[in-house]
């Protein structure tokens, strides 16, 4: 049979004479064995603070002593990965001061939301205790503490409206002494999601010497905080792992492999730049040729560029090919700038690249377009009016193919197809 | 052969080694690792979580590597700043952990596309008391696939976070490959620690033997000593390099990472005209390959080493260990190091 002291050791501890801390372990003791959880079914997983010294009063379960503010996130990845991918019999339960729960707000919020099976206990004596009494966010109006000397005058932070609003299932505040504080314990953490119970406190360190505070005092600092106790909320929604197992797609097609079906006579690399306006599929068309490339059995690199904004401005693609490995993936002097667009030929320029072409290099560009000053041979050709401007990338590489013979015809418009299908012959008006 | 970039195989190589659980926040460079793992991961019956913050992400990876499931996130230079705490907390607790780290031009927000290997020293060196945690250096798609495999395996026999340091011209470079010559086969099942038969203590406060929180004793001190010593042990096989010494070369060029490419196509160069230079590859960053370095120098009076950082942070690391040969520095900044600059240093 499962007593309390199979899960926390009956005495007090670290801890001072009438701290609430041992108070809310001995109900959490008591709520675990009404239970009759397993206690290596149980993960104690504290935070930083006095709440932190728990880990050496707990018998049977697991402990996981984390940082300041963080148990919360922890506690979640430990619970998420063992009811997905483990036995679904860990019960991570969180012991957090309201430093801590200052702290790590956000994992507390993130917890509300995931809904993770854990069960938190915020230990809130309106302070951080541990490194002398400073007010936390938790601290009321007037409250004395090390950083508040003449009372503080901030109100506190409602923690319980906070999550709620948080779609947390389970929340509840409570007073430490609380004859009901086990059946609340027990409620939480029989509830099977994310469960919060604030647990209002004395630190007799330094609150009750700086303020007239009693245990019995507790429930007035609560109502003049406009703070309801009892259970605010009880309301069980699909736990995480319920809903990813729901929503877990199936398995996906993956994409093509490009088998090395055709033949290239490229004796030594050869390297692009492809230049056009974001969400013209600069980048597919890129991608087609590279494609294309190792279909031919060549080395292939393909490198994208955009702004940080997505979907606007330019767009760049450099591709090498080349019947070797290929090294340095830059382009100090390209064979071929392909423009597409305005946009493509003003970042060309912009980016210097315009300036590294030579006598040797192509330029292939909309003839509508107008290209800076370079030392390269132009090919202008009518991409945007003919196949439109979401494959003018594209129609610049079949031009660039037709003009230099790199590639097979065939390897290009396979791999066109393969991702374009049949908006390809678009691409081909030009030719002749 | 596939087109398909380093940050995709890293999250091939993480899937391919038995990593069942991913939570990542999405940061240029590194985002297609979070995306890939997002769309593969469940399909293969694993949990990818889509963390708030890099915070959560990197905890919710130890919480579940704890529960004893193969964990892994991705972030860059501004998103691994958030995650040194846990990484810390995941070297004392000595949970293994895999963070694959695809570095970008800062400091701070930075360059969000711009390649840099500028995190060399911060990715290993932000450990309080200088703790060791094994980093490696792909260069290419094939090696950020096999390199996050050897993360997860030396994460988990050295019960330590590990580290797959790419950047964004490694990570985001589409490449040929022959899956093929991909190995497929997982590493071995873990026990869970929490959740187990057996009971886990966990402490990130010093502690001793038995995980017990503890003020500084000489057993505190033993196991934290530990930390270091347990890596230490194994430096030389985790020295991964790869070779390519000319006989009679005065010049060893020593690079890594996206520079290791341009740098070899230099030798490479250099050779061709008729010079002799030879060249290594550290796959291995920390612990340092000192004595794969040393070995490869031998004969040699001077070291190139090359790297995409304003003041070579590499090479500061290793010059005291270079036994007075000169070291020369080639670098750059917001650019890729090109091969012709490293020729003119040879």
């Amino acid at each position: 049979m499962l007593s309390a002291e199979s899960y926390v050791e009956a005495r007090r501890g670290p801890y001072c004479k009438g701290c609430g801390h041992p108070l809310v372990l001995r109900a959490l003791a008591d709520a675990l064995a009404r239970l009759g959880i397993p206690p290596l079914d149980v993960a104690i997983v504290t935070d930083i603070g006095c709440v932190g010294l728990a880990d050496g009063l707990v018998a049977g379960p697991h402990t996981v002593h984390t940082t300041h503010g963080r148990s919360t996130a922890f506690a979640s990845g430990m619970a998420l990965a063992d009811a997905v991918l483990g036995a679904g019999r860990l019960k991570p339960i969180v012991l957090i001061g309201d430093g801590g729960a200052t702290i790590g707000i956000n994992h507390l919020v993130s917890g509300a939301l995931l809904n993770p099976d854990v069960t938190v206990l915020v230990h809130d004596n309106f302070l951080y205790g541990m490194t002398g009494g400073q007010s936390s966010a938790f601290s009321p109006v007037d409250f004395v503490t090390a950083t508040a000397p003449q009372g503080g005058f901030l109100p506190p932070l409602d923690l319980a409206r906070i999550l709620t609003a948080a779609r947390a299932p389970f929340v509840a505040r409570t007073v430490a002494g609380d004859r009901g504080l086990v059946d609340v314990l027990e409620r939480a953490i029989a509830h099977p999601g994310f469960a919060v119970v604030e647990i209002l406190e004395l630190c007799t360190a330094y609150a009750t010497r700086w303020n007239t505070l009693t245990g019995t005092r507790l429930r007035d600092v609560a109502a003049e905080a406009g703070y309801e106790l009892g259970v605010l909320c009880d309301e069980p929604r699909p736990t995480f792992a319920d809903a990813y197992r729901t929503r877990a797609p199936a398995s996906a097609p993956v994409a093509g492999k490009a088998s090395s079906v055709h033949r290239s006579e490229l004796d030594r690399p050869v390297r692009l730049v492809l230049a056009g306006t974001a969400g013209e599929r600069v980048q597919t068309a890129a991608s087609i040729l590279a494609r294309a490339a190792l279909s031919c059995g060549l080395h292939t690199t393909q490198k994208n560029d955009n702004p940080v904004t997505q979907g606007t401005g330019f767009s760049l693609s450099e591709v090498i090919l080349a019947p070797g490995p290929i090294l340095y993936t830059g382009i100090e002097r390209p064979d071929a700038l392909l423009v597409a667009s305005a946009d493509g030929a003003r970042e060309l320029a912009a980016a210097g690249m315009l300036g590294r072409a030579g006598p040797d290099t192509l330029v292939v560009a909309d003839e509508d377009v107008e290209v800076g000053t370079h030392e390269g041979a132009e090919l202008r050709r009518p991409l945007r009016a003919a196949a439109g401007p979401k494959l003018a990338a594209l129609a610049a590489v079949v031009a660039w193919r037709e003009a230099t013979g790199a590639i097979p015809a065939e390897a290009l418009r396979e791999a066109a197809l393969a991702r374009v299908g049949e908006e390809y012959e678009r691409c081909l008006i030009m030719a002749g | 052969m596939e087109l398909v970039s380093g940050n995709r195989l890293t999250a091939l190589g993480a899937l391919s080694a038995g990593c069942r659980f991913f939570a990542g926040y999405p940061i240029t460079p590194s985002s297609e690792i979070f995306g890939t793992m997002m769309e593969e991961l469940p399909r293969r019956g694993g949990l990818a979580l889509s963390a708030p913050d890099e915070i959560s992400a990197l905890a919710a990876c130890v919480g579940a590597s704890l529960a004893g499931h193969r964990a892994m996130t991705a972030t860059s230079g501004p998103g691994f700043s958030l995650m040194v705490e846990t990484l810390q907390y995941a070297v004392m607790t000595e949970t293994p952990v895999v963070v694959a780290f695809v570095q970008r031009l800062g400091p701070s927000t930075g360059g969000a596309t711009q390649g840099a290997q500028g995190d060399v020293l911060f990715a290993e060196l932000c450990i309080s008391g200088g703790g060791t945690i094994p980093v490696f250096a792909p260069a290419n798609a094939v090696d950020c696939f096999l390199l996050t495999r050897a993360a997860f395996a030396w994460s988990e026999r050295l019960r330590t976070p590990a580290i797959v340091l790419s950047d964004k011209e490694v990570g985001m470079t589409l490449e040929g490959v022959d899956f093929a010559v991909l190995p497929e086969d997982p590493l071995p099942p873990r026990p869970p620690a929490v959740g187990g038969d057996a009971r886990t203590v966990v402490t990130g406060s010093a502690h001793d033997a038995q995980g017990r929180m503890r003020k500084s004793s000489p057993e505190v001190i033993e196991v934290i000593t530990a930390l270091q010593s347990k890596v230490d042990a194994h430096a030389g096989e985790l020295a991964f390099v790869r070779a390519d010494l000319e006989s009679g070369a005065d010049t060893l060029v020593v690079s890594y990472g996206i520079s290791a490419r341009a740098s070899l196509e230099a030798c490479l160069r250099v050779r061709a005209q008729g010079g002799r230079v030879s060249f290594l590859q550290l796959l291995t960053l920390f612990p340092p390959p000192v004595e794969a370095i040393r070995e490869a120098a031998r004969g040699c009076t001077r070291i190139v080493v090359v790297e995409e950082n304003m003041t070579g942070l590499y090479a500061g690391m290793l010059e005291p260990r270079l036994e007075g040969r000169d070291l020369v520095r080639v670098n750059a900044v917001g650019t890729m190091v090109t091969p012709e600059r490293i020729e003119a240093a040879c």
